[in-house]
């Protein structure tokens, strides 16, 4: 049996390159046996997208690269970031005046706030102008619009944390906001401030909510987001004459070879 | 009626599939392609903005093109600091100045946000129609239109907004006495020049000055009631006493300052006449 098994291995003999192939792949065979993740990968780089899409389906990973920017620096800030009053204007100083490229990495989460922002309402538009949130893509569009407001809350969360001016009396204004709610606004208003006045209370768990509770959300919301973008697919502009799902008895998509990079040529175009 | 529709979208996205698996194009490299190229852009786009906000500014007092570094340190003492909110929040602090009276500032505050809100999770079962191009979506076209309009001009007008600033307040201060006849009692007019500077406006009109951000109500005549110097200088000092947990305390001001505040209080009866 064994000899039979090694003759059977000498006459097929793998090449040398075969064999270097093979040790070079194990590791990924080994994760993909016990996990599947290189079968997951494989499908979500090359599984199909209607061959109509442009530039106006990049918004919504421009948005993903946007948060990720945040969280990157927010991880950064937070090593050097301490959130109470007697020392967070301090801290603040030390990471824009003294830390090494300290003023880059905060800038960028500054701005970057204000660029995610933008990028959701712009992707939310290009959604709503192709009527991508028709069926069966609803729950798609209502976690996007959750996702919007938990960025905007971000934002409000992360206003306060500098501890300057603005930051203080804004924050201010905005419990105060929360208060006028009727029923549960003064126990939220009383909830944020954490006692009478704004201060380390309010700072502690401001903290907490921009960096621990908002952001955890926003991860399940986008991974739950993409999910569904995958699952359903991607719309084609709805002015596309190619557009995937189209009414037949429209004209069928031209025929004709490649058209620069992003448009292959179709597979069925042979005549098939 | 209802299933027919429900059969037709199932179709189409049927169709949709097969459409993309016959005739689509894989994610990978080309819309990747695009994905990376405009991944580069908002990167390079933030850390742009960075470099111009960091060097054309300098500290607490240059705000350069983009706004200065911080503002000075945070001091619950000091009460001429017009608050501002970041700018995705200025269509909210403009709706506050269009719900200013009290009974309608929680629409500002909370209603139309919500409302907003609402509607936007409740769009795909309102627009259930499978049609997707604008031209043949006037309602959802004029709609986004409306939309984009309002929240640009609320947004315009919230960070053009001007708070009324103390020095000009206190120039309406002998104004203020004529009106309301407190000339002659110095303790008013003191209190009114401490009204007028240490921010008091910013929550509360008076005599059609300052703004009622909060749903504060207007002071012009809160001495009617007669109720006493000593009673308005108690209830600024600490509001939370008298059931006011909206209103922060002023006890920081004084002694002093308080009691001529309540003078002040206490002597504005409302207009004459």
């Amino acid at each position: 049996m064994a000899l039979s098994d090694r003759g059977a291995a000498i006459a097929t003999a793998p090449t040398r390159g075969d064999q270097l192939k093979h040790v070079a792949l194990y590791p990924l065979d080994w994760l993909e046996e016990r996990s599947g993740l290189v079968g997951g990968i494989k499908y979500f780089l090359f599984r199909k997208v209607p061959r109509d899409t442009s530039w106006f389906h990049t918004l919504g990973s421009a948005t993903l690269t946007a948060f990720l920017v945040q969280a990157i620096t927010g991880v950064v800030l937070a090593m050097y970031y301490k959130p109470d009053p007697e020392t967070a204007y301090a801290s603040i100083q030390f990471i824009t005046n003294d830390l090494t490229l300290g003023w880059l990495v905060r800038g960028m989460h500054k701005w970057g706030a204000s660029v995610f922002i933008i990028l959701m309402f712009f992707h939310m538009a290009r959604v709503f102008l192709f009527g991508a949130y028709k069926y069966p893509r609803e729950l798609n569009w209502i976690i996007g619009v959750l996702l919007l407001a938990m960025g905007m809350l971000e934002g409000f969360t992360g206003y306060l944390l500098p501890w300057d001016q603005t930051a203080y009396w804004a924050t201010v204004v905005g419990i105060n906001l929360n208060g006028t709610a009727p029923v549960l606004g003064p126990f939220l208003a009383q909830f944020l401030s954490g006692g009478a006045e704004i201060g380390s209370d309010t700072l502690s768990k401001f903290y907490s909510l921009h960096m621990l509770v908002i952001p955890g959300a926003i991860i399940g919301l986008i991974v739950l987001h993409l999910y569904l973008v995958i699952r359903l697919g991607v719309t084609s502009p709805p002015w596309s004459d190619e557009a995937a799902g189209r009414d037949r008895g429209e004209p069928p998509p031209p025929k004709g070879g490649r058209r620069g990079l992003t448009q292959p040529k179709p597979r069925g175009a042979n005549g098939q | 009626m209802a299933s027919r529709r429900i059969e037709e979208r199932r179709a189409q996205h049927k169709r949709y599939k097969e459409d993309v698996e016959r005739e689509g194009k894989p994610f990978f490299p080309y819309a990747m392609f695009h994905d990376t190229v405009m991944s580069l852009v908002v990167v390079c786009v933030i850390i742009g903005l960075a470099c111009v906000w960091y060097f054309t500014a300098e500290g607490t007092e240059d705000p350069g093109w983009l706004g200065p570094h911080f503002t000075p340190e945070a001091d619950p003492g000091t009460t001429d600091f017009v608050p501002r909110p970041d700018w995705f929040f200025y269509f909210l602090f403009y709706l506050l100045r269009i719900f200013k009276w009290p009974d309608t500032v929680v629409l500002g505050t909370v209603g139309v946000p919500n409302i907003l809100l609402a509607i936007m999770i409740a769009l795909p079962f309102i627009d259930l129609r499978r049609e997707r191009r604008l031209s043949r979506r006037p309602v959802a076209l004029v709609a986004a239109i409306i939309v984009v309009l309002a929240m640009g001009t609320l947004t315009y007008k919230g960070a053009t907004a001007k708070e009324a600033l103390g020095s000009e307040l206190k120039q309406s201060v002998p104004h203020w006495a004529a009106v309301q006849g407190f000339e002659d009692n110095p303790d008013a007019v003191a209190g009114a020049e401490i009204f007028a500077q240490v921010g008091c406006a910013n929550c509360h009109t008076y005599l059609g000055s300052g703004s009622s951000n909060l749903g504060a109500p207007d002071l012009s005549d809160v001495g009617a009631s007669n109720r006493g110097a000593d009673f308005f200088a108690s209830y600024v000092t600490n509001p939370s006493q008298y059931g006011n947990n909206v209103m922060p305390p002023f006890a920081g001001l004084g002694e002093e300052n308080l009691a001529k505040l309540g003078a002040f209080l206490d002597a504005s009866k409302g207009p004459k006449g």
